[in-house]
């Protein structure tokens, strides 16, 4: 089970109303490689991993909610002060026609949130080389995103993003290695 | 330095210890000989237990696994009440 805490991994402030970054920012909310599928890609799949690398599932998945928690803070501040007609010239029209100022999981160009984005393989290998490409694609959309905004206080926040992405490939590399080192152990008795 | 600038400091301060704990439980995942960082962790958890203390007892409770203090109470703080973290 989960307890919620009233509080975010890392504070997130923005330094100005503006749609468009906000719009750039679902990429990483709903998108393939966004927090939403890493967080549902991890939980799903700890059930069928080996015990050594259930606790790395475990909690990254629940590091990624903590992370969706933040990309909708970006985006509800980001938003929250604009006016139908900012929303329209951001290209958030047709978001705004259909979710009025509430959230949606979809991405940048808004194709909405699917669970197609992420497998469960069954096989532990072949599920951790997945989810190491997932936070290197992460990581490198979190640079785009730091590339084409222009503000500073969001930048830091996105920055903090980007290395806990460098982090989890990490954490799931070593996963590896210790699948294959038990795997060749069982070869050698 | 005014109230509001003083709880966002203590909260600051409680991410900060939170985040070490979140980074040293991934490390020790993956590493569960390393008797040093073990160490680090289970010092990490305290220090995060003692700033979650420090917070939660002047402005109630982060989580509802936490008692609200006299003080908080006091205060008329309510779980249900503003600021969530995406208004602060």
């Amino acid at each position: 089970m989960w307890v919620y805490e009233k509080k975010l991994l890392y504070p997130v402030e923005v330094s100005t109303c503006n749609p468009k970054l906000a719009k750039y920012m679902m990429e990483q909310y709903g998108g393939a490689d966004g927090e939403l599928a890493a967080a549902l890609r991890y939980m799903n799949q700890r059930y069928t991993v080996p015990d050594k690398v259930i606790g790395v599932l475990n909690d990254i998945a629940t590091e990624e909610f903590s992370h969706l928690e933040m990309l909708a803070t970006m985006i509800y501040k980001l938003t929250k002060d604009a006016s139908p007609q900012q929303l329209e010239e951001a290209g958030l029209g047709a978001h705004f026609v259909n979710h009025g100022h509430a959230l949606f999981y979809e991405n940048a160009g808004g194709v909405p949130f699917t669970s197609t984005y992420f497998q469960a393989k069954g096989d532990p290998i072949a599920d951790l080389y997945e989810d190491i490409a997932a936070e290197e694609k992460a990581r490198a959309t979190y640079q785009w995103l730091i590339d084409i905004s222009d503000d500073p206080t969001l930048n830091d926040s996105l920055k903090f993003l980007r290395e806990r992405e460098n982090v989890h490939s990490l954490r799931f590399r070593e996963s590896v290695v210790i699948l294959k080192e038990e795997r060749d152990r069982k070869k050698i008795f | 330095m005014n109230a509001f600038e003083e709880e966002r400091q203590m909260m600051i301060r409680l991410q900060e210890a939170d985040f070490v704990v979140v980074e040293l439980t991934l490390y020790t995942n993956t590493h569960p000989t390393d008797e040093e960082a073990l160490d680090q962790w289970r010092e990490a958890i305290k220090e995060a237990a003692r700033l979650r203390r420090q917070y939660e007892n002047r402005y109630g409770p982060l989580s509802l696994y936490s008692i609200p203090s006299e003080q908080a109470i006091e205060a008329g703080w309510r779980w249900n009440q503003p600021p969530w973290p995406w208004q602060r």
